[in-house]
């Protein structure tokens, strides 16, 4: 049952929040990590009850509730919400594991923290569009108090900065969605009545771009990515995790599941402008991390490259392009949340960030050894090195997109290279090199901090390696959405042969038995 | 033995040297190591560790040098035999010839018994420790060895144990040794005829082997007796165990430096010693120069590529040795002294190991923090090696002349110049936060 989704994790806020304050803060903080594990669980044991064959909606809940207004609690899960609600789930146990076991005012700090967990898992099933933005804004005032409470310095400036973005973001989607509705004269903002909607091109064009900029902001995608370096920057590791791991997901899944599927004749219309936007916004993300001396401000700019592959793959919109692209949204998801969480413990351990200070934490017994290690790994991974999640994803995606798009994807292969450049300068800052006998006295990595990120690393080599247990899940699902979507005539000529391709890839899962 | 001077200040004007603090203190009778009870503790704790292994390493140096000799195939230079191992040892026992410890003079208790378990606290066949990695880490005597061998020609014309290498008495005396080596062997000996100078100074080599072997035998001893008498309450601060060495420097000095090798059974008598070669000036002073202050950049961290100028072309600016070296690096690869660290790791006194629980990460960094802490410990062996020069070659510290306090301070300030490096260590060894 999906509302169980939504409502443990904000029941378990709010338990948390009442609970009395001689419980200490480690204590409440294993209450919420069991709880989040609790979730996790729960989310792996649906996962597990999913139907691999149908590419539709499944478990679908519906509850009539302000009919006037068309709002109704109609929720429902097909490949692409189940991938990123795991993640949803993994990251939000990941980032409590990850937080201090000192954290201030710690209940309203995991309070915050799955509440907004159960806000994003709605947004991934809410299968109603008032009830979509209702959830979506709803992550808006636990994050602002989660960077200006527990944020570093310059937090109130990142926060404020944050929230008028954010906030303007959701009220350009708001106005997309009203305008759909009205438009349209649908008597209910319901997901699949406003499927296969014929309004006039120009229409939807402008409804487009308005959806189009406002999940642009949240995902973000140049030139609406600025409050981005200094919101990861100022929050603590564990928000971080969430903000990049999770929120940035559920901007692309709005592209992905309104402004691609409502808008299908317009989407077509732009997706060469789409292409382009993508590719520039990947080149952009890679050089402004080059220039970047703050390794998290590096890390938060890789953010803004990576997640131009997906408005690339969707402007493809192929159906490798879009298994690529979902995979990317999980792969990113975790490769991000590996390397704030190791930012995070280097920056607790040594006490910067300057790339210019750190240096030789490869060293085996004063250094943090496993700690660099590991970021090793997760550089790799993000600049798509082969045997791990990220290369998976990226290689679908280009695979996807050439044949539509070679420019705009030659100029993301560029875009890789030049993650691999900003990765290897970091690396060799941090990594390599010698330690400064006078400041190297770094306390103990211990082994709860080490933890999460073994699990994260665990997952991305697993999944490089066998990653049809992550695509197997968005296969349908993919392959539906394009089929939906009603593309002129010539792109599906264009993309016929490429679209077999899956069939090879995926050929021990039962889908294409 | 304890003589504590102050210098009255106005004999001669305070040192203008950037060293002046530490010359000041070598001029009281002090050691660049400041004297507080944590250093005493420290370097005396790092002696006894330091001895155990050492204590293992003179015994298979000379076993390498006289039993295994040129074996072209030597997989169990090792593995020395009982008969070494039972080897009294000059300076200790009841047959010593110049009794320094008090204790036995076959292998130390501690070494046999980690000769028998190991760190796995095992009882296992010799090779099964060996390859396991649980034994003595022998390269680094090697290494040491190595660099005596390669810095040999320093100390000419004072060392007289280098000229003797290249001279013909010598030559002969190992081609005996050669042939007789070999007599069963015509391959080998085939070989020794075309390339004699190959085998020559292989055997060269190995009479380095001995020369190291004969100080490191003196050492061991002096370095238990320190430790049975700081345990006695016998040291009151680090002057007394810098004049302790320094005594025990000077009562040693004459003792013969030779080398023989045993080929079945009968001696080869390759630097005899009627040569009259003596502990301080061919093995002493030699192993200082090599080893404490030059031996070979680390390959882990400098770079030998000629272009980049990083190692220097003149074998006497080498300044790699302990007094030089940055410890942090240590377990690291490319960092040599990391395996006498993991050696002096096993038999470290209680003391120590309760002092570097308190610091640092503990347990976890252990090999770096008794890494610095040799690293003191061997500046006050720098140290006693200067005022040990400063006796022979100069003035009593306590000397009315004028003339001569300044004598001893030209060498005291000659003696620091080479401090003057920015790698050199020993401002770091001033704080006891370096650790």
């Amino acid at each position: 049952m999906l509302s169980i989704l939504i409502w443990l994790p904000i029941v378990a806020a709010l338990v948390l929040a009442l609970l009395p304050s001689s419980i200490s803060g480690p204590k409440v903080r294993a209450i919420a990590l069991w709880g989040s594990a609790g979730i996790l669980a729960y989310t792996l044991f649906l996962a597990s009850q999913f139907d691999l064959s149908n590419p539709g909606l499944q478990m679908q809940e519906y509850l009539p509730w302000i009919e006037p207004l068309g709002l109704d609690y109609r929720l429902g899960v097909d490949g692409l919400s189940l991938v990123l609600l795991v993640l949803n789930s993994l990251l939000t146990w990941i980032a409590i594991f990850s937080s201090s076991e000192t954290t201030e005012r710690p209940r309203l700090f995991y309070g915050l923290v799955l509440l907004v967990s159960g806000g994003v898992a709605g947004a991934f099933v809410a299968q109603n569009l008032m009830l979509f933005f209702l959830l979506y804004e709803l992550e808006l005032v636990p994050f602002y108090l989660l960077i200006s409470i527990w944020g570093g310095e310059k937090r109130g400036y990142a926060a404020v900065k944050f929230l008028i973005y954010t906030a303007l973001s959701g009220a350009l989607i708001l106005a997309g969605f009203l305008g759909l509705v009205w438009f349209t004269g649908s008597k209910s903002f319901d997901y699949s009545a406003l499927m296969g909607q014929t309004l006039p091109l120009g229409l939807q064009v402008a409804l487009l771009v308005t959806l189009l900029i406002g999940f642009g902001i949240k995902v973000p995608l140049v030139p609406f990515h600025t409050w981005l370096p200094d919101t990861y920057v100022s929050a603590s590791a564990p928000v971080a995790i969430l903000l990049g791991g999770v929120l940035a997901k559920l901007g692309a899944y709005g592209i992905f599941r309104f402004c691609l599927s409502l808008f299908p004749d317009a989407w077509a219309l732009l997706a060469p402008g789409l292409a382009t936007w993508a590719a520039v916004s990947i080149l952009y993300g890679a050089t402004a991390a080059i220039a970047q001396k703050d390794i998290k401000r590096m890390v938060a700019y890789s953010s803004v490259g990576h997640m131009g592959y997906l408005l690339l793959a969707g402007a493809a919109l192929t159906s490798l392009s879009m298994v690529g692209a979902i995979s990317q949204m999980f792969a990113h998801g975790v490769i991000l949340a590996l390397l704030f969480h190791l930012v995070g413990v280097i920056e607790t351990k040594v006490g910067t960030r300057e790339l210019d200070v750190l240096n030789g934490l490869l060293n085996p017994i004063r250094g943090l050894p496993s700690v660099s290690a590991l970021l090793i790994l997760g550089g790799m991974a993000s600049a798509g090195i082969p045997g791990l999640v990220g290369f998976i994803a990226e290689f679908l995606i280009f695979q996807g997109s050439y044949a539509v798009f070679p420019v705009q994807t030659l100029m993301g292969v560029v875009g890789t290279g030049l993650t691999a450049v900003y990765f290897v300068i970091l690396m060799n800052r941090t990594c390599f090199g010698k330690l400064d006998n006078a400041i190297a006295r770094f306390p103990q990595v211990e082994w709860s901090e080490r933890v999460p990120a073994l699990v994260l690393a665990w997952i991305i080599f697993l999944l490089g390696i066998q990653p049809n247990w992550l695509v197997r899940w968005i296969e349908p699902t993919s392959n539906a959405l394009i089929a939906a979507v009603t593309t002129p005539a010539e792109t599906r000529l264009a993309i016929a042969p490429i679209a077999k391709t899956p069939d090879l890839l995926l050929m021990s899962s039962p889908v294409s038995k | 033995m304890t003589t504590t001077l102050q210098t009255p200040p106005t004999l001669i004007p305070p040192s203008r040297h950037p060293h002046a603090d530490i010359i000041h203190r070598l001029e009281a009778g002090g050691s660049m190591l400041p004297d507080t009870p944590e250093n005493l503790m420290q370097i005396i704790g790092i002696y006894k560790a330091y001895a155990v292994p050492m204590d293992f390493y003179w015994r298979d140096l000379l076993y390498i040098a006289e039993q295994v000799f040129l074996d072209p195939f030597p997989f169990f230079k090792y593995f020395i035999s009982q008969e070494y191992l039972d080897r009294p040892n000059h300076y200790a026992g009841d047959t010593a010839d110049l009794r320094i410890w008090r204790g036995r003079a076959s292998a130390h208790p501690e070494l046999l018994e980690f000769m028998e378990k190991g760190e796995l606290k095992k009882k296992l066949p010799k090779l099964l420790h060996h390859l396991w990695h649980d034994r003595v880490n022998m390269e680094f005597a090697e290494e040491c060895m190595r660099a005596m061998l390669w810095h040999r020609h320093m100390y000419a014309p004072v060392n007289q144990f280098d000229a003797y290498l290249d001279s013909d008495e010598y030559k002969q005396n190992a081609d005996r040794a050669i042939r007789a080596y070999f007599k069963k062997n015509p391959v080998m000996l085939g070989l020794y005829k075309l390339f004699p100078d190959m085998f020559l100074e292989k055997v060269r080599e190995l009479s380095y082997y001995s020369n190291l072997g004969l100080f490191w035998e003196v050492m061991a001893p002096v370095f238990f007796e320190m430790s049975d008498i700081y345990d006695e309450g016998g040291f009151k601060g680090v002057p007394d165990a810098m004049n302790f060495l320094v005594n025990g420097i000077f009562a040693i000095a004459g003792r013969p430096i030779y080398h023989h090798a045993y080929i079945d059974g009968e001696c080869y008598e390759i630097i005899p010693k009627s040569k009259g070669f003596t502990w301080l000036y061919e093995a002493a002073l030699p192993y200082v120069e090599a080893v404490f202050y030059r031996t070979s950049p680390f390959r882990g961290t400098k770079s030998y590529n000629a272009q980049a100028n990083q190692v220097p072309a003149d074998q006497k600016d080498f300044h790699y040795g302990i007094l030089y070296a940055d410890v942090f690096p240590v377990g690291t690869a490319g960092i040599p002294p990391t395996l006498l660290m993991q050696d002096m790791l096993h038999f470290l006194p209680p003391y120590l190991v309760e002092y570097y629980h308190q610091h640092c990460r503990g347990e976890d960094d252990m090999l770096v923090q008794l890494g610095i802490t040799f690293q003191r410990s061997m500046y006050n062996v720098t140290s006693a090696v200067i005022q040990a020069l400063r006796t022979a070659l100069l003035y009593p510290l306590d000397d009315p002349n004028p003339k001569h306090r300044m004598a001893n301070r030209k060498f005291f300030e000659a003696q620091m110049d080479r401090f003057l490096r920015p790698e050199a260590r020993l401002r770091d060894i001033q704080s006891p936060d370096y650790r």
